[in-house]
């Protein structure tokens, strides 16, 4: 399991917090987080209880709304048998190259932009165009042009994380001081020194958000390619489920999601805390 | 200057807004006595398919029956739900949905057949020399997913043949059949017999198609009921397929009033109206039988048959159940 950072523990998901216990003994260590987790574990057990009065008291039927207990039967078979494993790697696999793809290129763009205005001048509106585009509209048609395996899902991922990561990595590398690259500049800093040294560490805590963002969206992107084009993974089980009116395994299959998206963003916060600790 | 440009903006917004406003689809209500509201999942978006309940909407077929439609494009699986649920009590669905959400539990009944074949087939260029099933055999084949009434189709086509389904390259492409054929990224691909090869020939290509019902008889499209619907209001359900048989008897009889009327429910540019109309003329071939309505029970048990082979349906289930003639016109 990740060790989450504070932040990811308590009530500020989104904002940094400094560590204040950082210094005290392992075993009030050990008590906080307990403390901190408690209120994840309590809300956790409300909604299920709360789910489950629903369920009860509604007396809807299960392929409307399965109770928890119907949906954990569900998953303990499809782990049984397999395939919710099997299908959740090939969604990892295709989130994990996604990922990879749109970071690398919108970090490597960034960098461009955040250096030339002009270059910003004559692509921002294409880009930010680019935006406007409804995937779910373009995807079959990257189905056409890439085929409908593995390529076309990681593009469709990959363009959906890339904007995010753009926009941080512009804002991340602008937001460098100009004293401080006044003072990188009187020490004759070569560009690499520079962008090793300065930028990157300056830039880090902003393009680690988008990254934040990107990783969780980098899961939609997945599921959109596997719902245009059902063969495997997460979105093809949701798929199957749905049109056999098996309500319990597509709320598998919506979990699954939400804890590989949750993961990936405790991964990233992780990263965070661990190259940004100079920060506290 | 930047005033006028928001009263600008809010005015294009508005008219837009005013020239998008949905069709209304609900007739005016001028009788004596209410009418009875139904909201009808069609499973499709709007198309020339569906003639026959814009014949029966327009010609008031539906409200001399004491009926108010109005059409809902949706899923077909969430129409199925809703029926299921006793949400709604109708929705236009394709045989296949009901064994299977019968087999979770969902009380639904077929009450009336309106395609009378199987509309899946498989397409592929002339040129490729595939003309039979077993021509597949090693090909690749394009199939929009694998489920839906497509894939069982497809299945119940091989099961019909012998063929295997890993005897072949089966790919996931979504609707992209006409491109996928074209570019020869795929040597055939599962279609509607309706559809598809009717847009190639269009565009100049001549196909082969191999259509499913012309190899198994299987349970197809038509109307969906529940069994509480079935046994509370049994007038309403006879007068909702009394109406659909009178536009499909239209639409066999006169297709280009059929077309005319469709269009006013279906946005068609002007340049589509010689491929929609042949569209229109496909499927209707679909409809012409000697017992509007009726459910064979040999095409539901090959239905069952069919599922079973795929896995889909893996508890006994008693397909007698699954549909009625009880409620067609005598």
């Amino acid at each position: 399991m990740i060790p989450l950072p504070r932040s990811l523990c308590g009530f500020g998901v989104f904002v940094m917090t400094s560590q204040p216990g950082a210094k005290n003994s392992a075993s009030s260590g050990k008590r906080s987080s307990i403390l901190r987790l408690l209120p994840i574990g309590a809300a956790a057990v409300v909604c299920l209880l709360t789910w489950q009065g629903i369920v009860f008291f509604s007396r809807l039927p299960a392929f409307i709304l399965p109770g928890p207990l119907g949906v954990f039967g569900r998953l303990v078979k499809v782990i049984g048998d397999g395939s919710l494993l099997r299908q959740t790697g090939y969604t990892l696999m295709e989130v994990v190259a996604g990922m990879a793809l749109g970071v690398g290129a919108a970090a490597g763009l960034g960098y461009v932009l955040s250096k030339s205005r002009l270059v910003e001048r004559v692509l921002a509106p294409y880009i930010v165009a680019t935006q406007a585009i409804p995937v779910v509209a373009v995807a079959p048609l990257l189905v056409i042009w890439l085929g409908s395996g593995l390529l076309s899902k990681v593009l469709i991922c990959a363009l959906i994380v890339f904007f995010p990561v753009l926009i941080n990595t512009v804002v991340g590398l602008r937001s460098v001081s100009a004293n401080l690259r006044e003072l990188m500049r009187s020490l004759g800093a070569t560009r690499w020194q520079n962008f090793r040294y300065l930028e990157l560490p300056a830039a880090l805590p902003i393009l680690l958000g988008g990254l934040k963002v990107g990783a969780t969206l980098s899961v939609i992107g997945a599921v959109v390619g596997e719902f245009i084009a059902p063969d495997r993974g997460l979105g093809y089980l949701i798929s199957v489920a749905r049109g056999q009116y098996d309500t319990a395994l597509v709320f598998v299959g919506v979990f699954t999601l939400v804890l590989m998206a949750l993961s990936l963003y405790g991964l990233v916060a992780w990263a965070e805390s661990r190259f940004l600790s100079w920060r506290e | 200057m930047k005033r006028n440009a928001i009263l600008f903006t809010a005015c294009f917004f508005l008219l837009a807004a005013c020239g998008l406003a949905p069709r209304t689809t609900v007739p005016q209500i001028t009788g004596e006595q209410p009418l009875t509201p139904v909201r009808l999942p069609m499973g499709y978006i709007p198309n020339v398919q569906f003639a026959p309940f814009y014949i029966a909407q327009e010609k008031g077929y539906f409200k001399e029956e004491g009926i108010t439609v109005e059409f809902d494009y949706r899923f077909e699986t969430d129409g199925v739900a809703l029926v299921g649920a006793g949400t709604l009590p109708f929705a236009v669905v394709s045989g296949d949905q009901v064994p299977l959400a019968r087999a979770q539990g969902l009380p639904v009944v077929f009450v009336a057949t309106w395609w009378n074949g199987y509309p899946v087939a498989v397409m592929a260029m002339k040129a490729s020399g595939i003309q039979t099933v077993a021509d597949l055999k090693g090909k690749k084949v394009g199939i929009p997913a694998l489920s839906g009434a497509s894939y069982v189709g497809f299945r119940a086509l091989l099961n019909s043949e012998g063929v295997k389904e890993d005897e072949l390259q089966l790919e996931v492409i979504n609707y992209t059949q006409v491109e996928s054929l074209i570019s020869g990224k795929e040597d055939a691909v599962v279609v509607y017999a309706n559809n598809e090869p009717v847009q190639m020939r269009a565009r100049g290509y001549e196909v082969n198609v191999i259509r499913v019902a012309d190899f198994v008889n299987l349970a197809s499209n038509g109307l969906l009921s529940n069994e509480k619907i079935l046994r509370e209001k049994s007038d309403l359900v006879r007068g909702m397929i009394r109406a659909i048989l009178r536009g499909v008897r239209d639409a066999i009889a006169d297709p280009d009033e059929a077309y005319t009327i469709s269009k006013k429910y279906v946005d068609i540019p002007a340049e589509q109206d010689a491929v929609q109309k042949q569209v229109l003329a496909a499927s209707i071939e679909f409809w012409r039988t000697d017992k509007p309505g009726w459910s064979d029970p040999a095409a539901w048990q090959n239905m069952e048959l069919t599922l079973r082979s795929m896995g889909l349906l893996t508890q006994p289930l008693d397909i007698t159940k699954a549909y009625s003639n009880d409620f067609l016109p005598a």
